[in-house]
């Protein structure tokens, strides 16, 4: 038996996989919001707090520092950068919810040497701003969002091959972010802004289905699902590819770039399941059931 | 063969851009685009396609050597010191120069490097400065008094969090501004910061989804330690004689002595406390309203019975209501209208370079809340980021290199599915030529690319092969349309797609008082200039190969 013949028989079946993940996930967010009181863990830009990067002259004890910061900010994160080739380290990344007048002189008895604007880098983001940043980033989100299905259903002007695609990019979303928050992944805005782009990424290949099922007429429905499984495949794939690679190269050194190439890598990967198992059983349920009734 | 319009289009763009994008002579940008328009001549008489897409290979491999090559390096001389040595030797704003000592300096730590090691003791040196045009040699123990600047490669400009800098964003506390009262601020801090010193920045009203307005302030290249305190302490001045207020910053002060023999650092001791202390003194005038203020209060002011040279009262003088210093009162400026007074101040430090330094801060910023008076309004830093310039440069290659070794990839699995080297390649050329023309508007724009502008220029590398894959598979599909139908086809998913993408970024211009907006309008810019120019482009060239 073929792929063809065994998805045919089975792609109703097919939809249940991601239906299943669907409400795992939809259940974890849930009770992770329970747990902390929001959908994700918040890094200190969204939370208000002073992000402070060294370029350190000599290398700095990891832990050495961890404990040094635990007594004089005991809500201080310390991570460090290494280079992808050499391995050594580029930067140490500390963030706390103090003040950069507070945290800097603390790093500066550790360290035993002035922090300037040439050694380091000092984020600081006060709670307030955050928090309304935070609160916008989200609308603009669920603008987003919104705005995305109503053109989608001005393009097809139908209800159930419309929805089919809006579902899948919310599904895209909301598994992404079950995985996020199972990864304990700490997000900034630029982590925010990944997810927009997923939206955007996520349609592309739900439209390029949609519209050959339902507005191109030669060949049977099957040929066409083929062949824009194909096309849809490539899609992703380069994208995923592209994404990945990115992602291994800028790891090294910019954490904003790092969290929109991984939030994109597994928001591409959900993406094939959602176009392939639940946009596409959705459209061929659909359009079987109307030839159906056509010829009644 | 002729070449259709939308490849001539896409050419087109694509030189613009990177004229656009190359920081030349325009001189050298005219000779570019002869030349562009001469291969496009030579390109319309080249039969096979393979030799086409050669051509459009030369082209954009002759660009990049341009870049590289055409360019010209080494550091402007942005200052000289009006009769130093460098000036007396010649030297003048405007020349570039190429080699100290018969070392390339290309970059400022090149240059300071060089010097450096050569004024490390106190003896006289010979610096041999060569420009562009000229030698000039200097004999002298100190480092020339010039102000260098490195020569922008490109017109790009990059925003702070590449090239290093410093970005706060501020609000008024306790209440919300209007429009009206933050253009004011704006007056105000931007005349501030000027008095400071700071003259490579912008200050801007910002606002966000929720109606907030903020100030947002940006400052290129290195961050003064004090900025906060500039811009975000009231810097409210007043001296005060037995609690009544004599004069205030601002628009009691005509005039403020900044340099010449009243003003500047009049000694330094070691304090009581360990380290060491300076004391700094410069000159005011008083507008005549204050001096008339001054003679009716000290008028009334009787000799002190311990300093019989000095009034019984002292003159103390507050910055945002803490008493900064005490002054005795010459006994003779009693009941005088005087116009002219002499302000003091002190700094501290551990050793006397130190409290040198913290002196003549001290002073610097005294003088320019003097100047520029109180700000109406007490302020709160909301947002205040400082990122050291260091990285920039390898930040830059690094982003490069991520780029193109994603677009390998994109081009590897291309490659795979299609089996044509020549499909692949159009595709990395049309997404290559995407990513040029959205940097060219970003340069003729002056749009400034920061990290979240990079972000959007991946996001709209991405969705382009994606709509480049739906049009390579449209045109070949077995359909019994003709190719046009078929293309346009494509164009149907291309510009749903696009329509989506559109509005989904809106929102996103104003979120968060717009720190994010460089994501919201490189991809606008971007999947525009992808739908209507390269793409187009892109379909057209693949029809060529298909048949």
């Amino acid at each position: 038996m073929s792929f063809k013949q065994i998805y045919n028989k089975n792609y109703k079946f097919l939809l249940l996989v991601p239906l299943i993940l669907l409400l795992i996930s939809l259940f974890f967010i849930y009770s992770f919001y329970q747990q902390n009181q929001d959908f994700i863990k918040k890094d200190v830009s969204l939370t208000g707090g002073t992000t402070i990067t060294i370029y350190p002259e000599s290398q700095i004890d990891l832990a050495d520092l961890k404990t040094y910061l635990g007594q004089e900010s005991p809500d201080a994160s310390v991570r460090e950068i290494t280079g992808l080739r050499t391995g050594n380290q580029e930067a140490i990344i500390i963030e706390s919810p103090l003040s950069p007048e507070e945290l800097k002189p603390i790093l500066e008895d550790y360290l035993e040497y002035e922090l300037d604007s040439e050694n380091s880098s000092t984020e600081f983001t006060g709670a307030i701003l955050s928090e309304e940043f935070y609160n916008q980033l989200i609308r603009a989100i669920i603008f987003a969002f919104i705005f995305m299905a109503i053109i989608v259903f001005i393009i097809f002007r139908t209800f159930v091959p419309s929805l089919a695609v809006i579902l899948s990019a919310f599904a895209d979303i909301v598994m992404t972010l079950a995985l996020v928050d199972f990864l304990e992944l700490k997000l900034s805005s630029a982590g925010i802004v990944a997810f927009l782009m997923l939206i955007g990424y996520s349609v592309d290949t739900d439209i390029m289905l949609t519209s050959k099922l339902l507005k191109q007429r030669e060949y049977d429905l099957d040929t066409r699902l083929f062949s824009s499984f194909k096309t849809g495949i490539t899609m992703t794939l380069t994208s995923i590819a592209a994404v990945v690679v990115a992602l291994l190269l800028t790891a090294s050194f910019s954490e904003t770039l790092k969290q929109i190439f991984l939030i994109l890598t597994i928001g591409l990967c959900f993406d094939l399941l959602n176009t392939w198992f639940t946009n596409a059983s959705i459209l061929k349920w659909y359009i079987e059931r109307k030839n159906k009734e056509r010829e009644e | 063969m002729k070449l259709g319009w939308k490849i001539w289009l896409l050419a087109i763009f694509l030189i613009s851009s990177l004229i656009l994008i190359i920081n030349l002579p325009t001189s050298t940008s005219m000779m570019v685009l002869g030349l562009f328009i001469g291969i496009l001549f030579v390109l319309i008489n080249v039969k096979s396609n393979f030799g086409k897409i050669l051509i459009i290979f030369i082209l954009l491999a002759s660009m990049i050597f341009l870049i590289y090559t055409q360019t010209e390096s080494g550091l402007i001389i942005k200052s000289v010191e009006l009769n130093s040595t460098a000036y007396n030797s010649g030297l003048r704003q405007g020349q570039i120069i190429t080699s100290i000592n018969s070392n390339e300096v290309e970059t400022l730590s090149d240059y300071t490097e060089i010097i450096n090691s050569e004024f490390i003791d106190e003896e006289n040196k010979k610096i041999i400065i060569q420009t562009k045009d000229e030698e000039y040699i200097l004999f002298t123990n100190t480092p020339p008094k010039i102000v260098l600047q490195e020569i922008p490669k490109t017109d790009i400009k990059l925003g702070l969090d590449l090239q290093g800098g410093s970005r706060a964003l501020i609000k008024a506390q306790n209440q919300s501004l209007n429009y009206d009262e933050i253009q004011d601020l704006i007056s105000i801090t931007e005349n501030r910061l000027n008095v400071y010193g700071l003259s490579d920045m912008k200050v801007r009203q910002v606002s966000d989804l929720s109606g907030n307005n903020y100030m947002l302030l940006e400052i290129a290249g290195a961050t003064p330690s004090e900025l906060e305190e500039l811009i975000s302490k009231q810097g409210k001045f007043e001296a005060r004689i037995a609690n009544q207020t004599v004069f205030i910053g601002g628009e009691d002060i005509a005039h403020v002595e900044r340099s010449g023999q009243y003003s500047g650092i009049e000694g330094c001791f070691p304090s009581e406390t360990g380290g060491e202390v300076c004391r700094f003194r410069f000159a005011i005038s008083l507008t005549e309203k204050a001096a008339k203020k001054h003679a009716e209060i000290t008028e009334n002011l009787s000799i002190s019975t311990e300093n019989p040279e000095y009034l019984s009262e002292k003159l103390d003088l507050y910055v945002d209501d803490a008493l900064m210093d005490s002054l005795f009162i010459s006994k003779d400026l009693k009941g005088r209208e005087t116009t002219q007074i002499s302000i003091q101040g002190s700094g501290s430090g551990k050793d006397r370079q130190e409290a040198i330094e913290d002196t003549q801060q001290n002073m610097k910023r005294l003088q320019t809340i003097l100047i520029t008076g109180s700000l109406p309004y007490k302020l709160e830093i909301v947002k205040l980021d400082t990122i050291s310039p260091l990285l920039g440069r390898k930040f830059i290659r690094s982003i490069i290199i991520a780029g193109l070794a994603a677009l390998a990839a994109v081009a590897l699995i291309v490659l795979l599915r299609y089996r044509k080297i020549k499909l692949p390649l159009a595709l990395l050329l049309t997404s290559f030529s995407e990513v040029l023309i959205v940097l060219g508007i970003a340069s003729l724009i002056k749009w400034n690319l920061d990290l979240p502008s990079i972000a959007g220029i991946i996001a709209v590398i991405g969705t382009g092969v994606d709509q480049q894959i739906v049009v390579l598979d449209e045109s070949r599909s077995g359909v019994s349309l003709s190719l046009k139908q078929r293309l346009k086809r494509a164009g149907f998913i291309i510009l749903g797609s696009y329509a989506t993408t559109m509005f989904a970024m809106m929102p996103l211009i104003t979120a968060g008082a717009g720190l994010l907006k460089g994501f919201a309008i490189t991809t606008m810019i971007g999947i525009s200039v992808g739908v209507f120019i390269t793409r187009p482009a892109f379909a057209e060239i693949v029809k060529k190969i298909v048949e």
